[in-house]
């Protein structure tokens, strides 16, 4: 026998081996495919199913990781195979026992979900992403017998570029429904998130309720009360659904804290059945709690800014950015004192704090004219007191070159608020008294475009709603 | 008897030259004596030279500009130390110590122990005052006036307060303060200065000093007495109060009386201009420059800068009490109260102003509080007469843009018992002095409103969470006005002297803004 005819029977040995063997395989492939496909077709709606399933299902967590350990192991093998065969033939174990694996975390994961009834889109996304995933393996098994073959050199890693992206999305699904949507994102520097992600939580992302309350749900109590699951038929994930409440009814009632239905389920013993986040998640801290029972006493409103009686860290206003360093200028500063008698008083050592413009001793005299030469200092003043001084509407031409003024007093002035729309070009100005002004309330229109402007006061002047007086109101 | 040649005091001056020895050997003794001393003592004064200059630049040098820096004063203080939330501040100090137990501290769980005796480990072993030490029993006393919650914040407030109740999401209380005194003088001292003992720059010395004047035409720092109700228990107040101590007398409190002028001879008299006026103060001030010169006692240059504040005072007092131009609107907060001069009311309305023309530091003092006997008479009495003036003053302020840099303060020197002094009664009772928890209240820049801070235990008697000691306090009003209490010192009797004392003292972060 030749040798060129020995090797060819050698050849046609090996392969009707491989279709003596092949066919139980095609058979055990088909049917498991079947299987889980059939998995698409599970109820959930909702409805929890037996114990024993749950108590199984909640193996999945547990059993999950193993497959995704071998399969992030298997490219490493392929690779470093090149070099070492032994490692490659080591990566065909490593592949048939992801796939193994996979197939048992998604009867157990079918099993919790069933089990459990959850509903929701992530749950569906998880699921079929794991049986996407298994089907991804069973055809690298056939692909990578070809491969070895030297039929498809590529197909088989493609295939396995395939298998990584979609075991990526599938564990961020299982991920997002454990530890909710926002983890990954919810400490992610501010530039990153907003490249990232785009904040849709509320329609005033500078509320109290988008900064303190959103959060505090989204990380206890949307993972099952949101997009993903919907337990008892209630979401937290936006303001909406929140005030919309659940099958039990609403859960918050405004300004009624021991009547909301939320509060109440937190504050529970830990040990009662009814207590929430439910399945021994983390509980609310007393600090949380407290935050949200002020924010319902306040009437749970969607656009409050602030909450009496709660204070948090890191909510005051960003600090506005530091001025220049004026210590240059102190003589001048100290001459233009003595020549005009307004003063320019640094608000502390620090002089990146700034100067303060201070008229008090010459409020009757001090007019436009003379307000116009401290322009030169411009920069470094971050207040203007010229309450009671003799400035008019020109003045605010001025002022608009003051661009680092965080608080103007102009109560008690002429001003008629004529020229107010172009203070909007200030962007740190936080504080603007108009009080015992002629300023009517048109003219305040512009300024209502300024984010940073919080306390505004038109006491005393046309402007003044009927009941300006909140604090009176809102006690009553 | 002869001297020994070599001893050293020698009456009469006796040299080797002198002694009976061979002229060989007294020249070689001459030459070495030079020699010797030459080298001696050029050795010595190089050595001395050297120390001097050593220490001299590290110790005597620096001293001297240590000294330089002081005496130069204000300049060198840099001040605030840090931006601050509050640019000026308004004190309403009710002497006498108001019943934290009646007023703000509620106890529910009080009622039902009426007349019980206190638990003997509530006391502990402190020692009372004269006046209940010999009580044979303590008997609690619960407050004759039910609390109701107020606000958004839910606190409870007495019914004896109605205007203070609307206002509570206003305010921060603290009901954990507490001091060593259990005596009003050393407590209002204390209080005040930061030390029971007189002599000690008050709190709006230390402010007129470090952060100085706004207005050039007002004092800095302004004392208002409210009119004395004489039928309530007075304790007396003084200008130990408000006085500079140490400091620079031009840094203590300036009082407006209550009755009558605010300042009296502020007219100038019949016959004398202002023209006049001025230069007789001219001439009183050169005489006062000589005086200096001679005498160098720097409180000559705080009589010529009082002299010069009294010209000056001459025209921004008048319009400052001329309340001709307040709108109706301040009438209708205020209340009727507000238009006699020297009742509280009057004095919150007169703060408000300062405020608005840029003192720094007004204080206001009510007294009466001082309840140790018909609690059920006076208390309501009291309330009434102050209640409408705080609310007023803190929504003035509030409406009118002030609350932003203005900080309120509200407290008494310390709190009462809620045992009965003397007998009880459903119908009434008393209260003795009680130094370990009483509550204060502060509102407006730099305190966080709404927030109740600390808690005392079922009795209002010790506390029990978030300790606020008196230098605690003051360390915090500081805080809010930028000034670290640590940093701001006066050297005076070898001690770098401060308003909080030796003492360790903290900022309450629990309640800044």
């Amino acid at each position: 026998m030749s040798v060129g005819a020995k090797v060819a029977s050698q050849s046609r040995d090996v392969w009707q081996k491989a279709r003596q063997g092949r066919r139980p395989r095609v058979v055990l492939g088909a049917a498991t495919v079947l299987v889980l496909l059939s998995l698409l077709f599970l109820p959930l709606n909702g409805q929890p199913h037996a114990d024993w399933l749950q108590f199984f299902g909640r193996f999945h967590p547990l059993l999950v990781h193993l497959p995704i350990g071998l399969i992030v192991l298997l490219p490493v093998l392929e690779i470093l195979g090149t070099r070492r065969p032994a490692l490659r033939e080591a990566a065909g174990l490593v592949l048939q026992l992801a796939l193994a694996t996979v197939l048992v975390a998604i009867v157990f994961g079918a099993l919790l979900a069933y089990g459990s009834g959850e509903s929701g889109t992530t749950v569906t996304r998880h699921l079929r992403g794991g049986i996407l995933l298994a089907l991804e393996l069973m055809l690298c098994v056939a692909l990578r017998r070809t491969w070895l073959e030297a039929q498809h050199t590529r197909a088989y890693f493609v295939m396995l570029g395939v298998v990584l992206l979609t075991l990526t999305w599938t564990a961020h699904q299982g991920g997002s429904l454990t530890y909710g949507s926002g983890y990954l994102t919810r400490y992610m520097p501010p530039a990153m998130k907003r490249f990232v992600a785009p904040s849709a939580v509320s329609s005033h992302p500078n509320s109290f309720f988008a900064k303190h309350i959103y959060p505090v749900l989204d990380t206890k109590c949307v993972s099952c009360h949101g997009t993903t699951k919907e337990q008892g038929g209630l979401r937290l994930d936006s303001y909406e659904s929140l005030m919309a409440g659940g099958k039990d009814g609403i859960v918050i009632a405004p300004r009624n804290p021991d009547g909301s239905l939320l509060l109440k389920k937190v504050t529970l013993p830990p040990s009662d059945p009814h207590f929430m986040p439910a399945e021994g998640r983390a509980p609310l801290t007393p600090d949380e709690i407290a935050r949200i029972r002020a924010w319902v006493s306040a009437g749970a409103s969607p656009e409050a800014r602030s909450v009496p009686g709660i204070f948090i860290a890191g909510d005051e206003e960003e600090a506005p950015p530091p001025v220049g360093d004026y210590s240059a200028l102190m003589p001048q500063i100290q001459q233009m004192q003595m020549s005009q008698g307004a003063k320019l008083v640094p608000v502390s050592a620090e002089p990146s704090d700034g100067l303060i413009l201070r008229t008090t001793d010459v409020a009757s005299t001090f007019d436009d004219a003379q307000l116009a030469k401290f322009q030169k200092f411009a920069l470094f003043i971050v207040e203007a007191e010229l309450g009671r001084t003799a400035v008019t509407d020109d003045s605010i031409s001025t002022l608009i070159q003051f661009k680092n003024l965080r608080a103007l007093h102009l109560e008690g002035t002429a001003v008629t608020g004529r020229n107010l729309a172009k203070l909007t070009s200030l962007p740190q100005l936080a504080y603007l008294n108009l009080s015992a002004t002629k300023v009517s309330s048109d003219a305040l229109g512009p300024l209502k475009n300024m984010p940073n402007l919080r306390h505004l006061y038109v006491f005393n002047s046309p402007a003044e709603p009927a009941s300006a007086d909140n604090s009176v109101r809102s006690t009553q | 008897m002869k001297q020994h040649p070599l001893c050293t005091d020698c009456e009469d001056k006796i040299t080797p030259m002198d002694l009976p020895i061979p002229a060989g050997l007294k020249h070689e003794w001459s030459k070495c004596e030079s020699r010797r001393q030459f080298l001696g003592r050029t050795g010595k004064v190089l050595g001395w030279a050297a120390l001097a200059s050593l220490f001299g630049e590290v110790g005597l040098y620096h001293r001297a500009l240590a000294a330089a820096e002081a005496a130069s004063g204000k300049d060198n203080l840099r001040l605030p130390h840090f931006a601050p939330t509050a640019k000026r501040a308004i004190y309403l100090f009710m002497s006498g110590a108001p019943p934290q137990v009646d007023l703000f501290d509620y106890k529910p769980n009080l009622t039902a122990q009426f007349n019980a005796d206190m638990p003997a480990s509530v006391r502990g072993n402190q020692q009372l005052t004269g006046m209940t030490a010999g009580q044979a029993r303590f008997p609690i006393a619960p407050a004759h006036w039910p609390f109701n919650q107020h606000g958004q914040t839910g606190t409870w407030i007495s019914d004896l307060l109605p205007h203070t109740s609307r206002m509570v999401d206003d305010l921060t209380f603290i009901k954990s303060t507490n001091t060593d005194a259990i005596n009003h003088e050393p407590a209002i001292m204390l209080m005040n200065t930061g030390n029971m003992n007189a002599g000690k720059p008050c709190l709006g010395a230390w402010l007129a000093y470090g952060l100085g004047s706004m207005n050039d035409n007002l004092p800095t720092f302004v004392v208002l007495q409210t009119k004395t109700n004489p039928k309530e228990n007075n304790q007396p107040v003084s200008s130990r109060l408000w006085s500079s101590g140490f400091l620079s007398s031009e840094f203590s409190g300036v009082g407006l009386r209550s009755v009558g002028d605010p300042v009296l001879y502020l007219e100038d008299p019949a016959g004398v201009d202002r023209e006049t006026r001025r230069k007789m103060l001219d001439a009183v001030e050169e005489i006062n420059r000589q005086t200096l010169a001679e005498v160098g006692d720097p409180e000559t240059n705080s009589r010529i800068a009082q002299y010069e504040m009294a010209f000056r005072m001459q025209s921004s007092v008048p319009e400052l009490t001329d309340l001709s131009k307040e709108p109706e609107s301040t009438w209708e907060l205020y209340g009727p109260d507000a238009k006699e001069p020297g009742t509280f009311a009057y004095n919150c309305l007169l703060a408000r102003r300062m405020a608005e023309r840029g003192v720094r530091f007004t204080q206001v003092y009510k007294r009466g509080w001082d309840v140790h006997d018909n609690v059920v008479g006076n208390l309501p009495v009291l309330c009434q007469e102050t209640d409408r003036g705080c609310y007023s003053l803190v929504t003035d302020l509030k409406r009118r843009g002030l609350l932003n840099d203005t900080l309120v303060i509200w407290a008494g020197e310390f709190g009462r018992t809620v045992y009965s002094q003397g007998g009880l009664s459903q119908e009434n009772y008393g209260r003795d002095h009680h130094p370990r928890c009483f509550t204060v209240w502060m509102a407006g820049a730099g305190v966080r409103p709404g927030v109740t801070y600390g808690e005392t235990d079922e009795y209002s008697y010790n506390v029990v969470k978030d300790p606020v000691h008196v230098r605690d306090f003051n360390a915090t009003i500081l805080h809010c006005l930028g000034i670290d209490h640590n940093k701001f010192t006066y050297k005076f009797q070898g001690l770098d002297q401060k308003l909080t004392s030796p003492v360790p003292a903290f900022v309450v972060q629990g309640i800044l803004a």
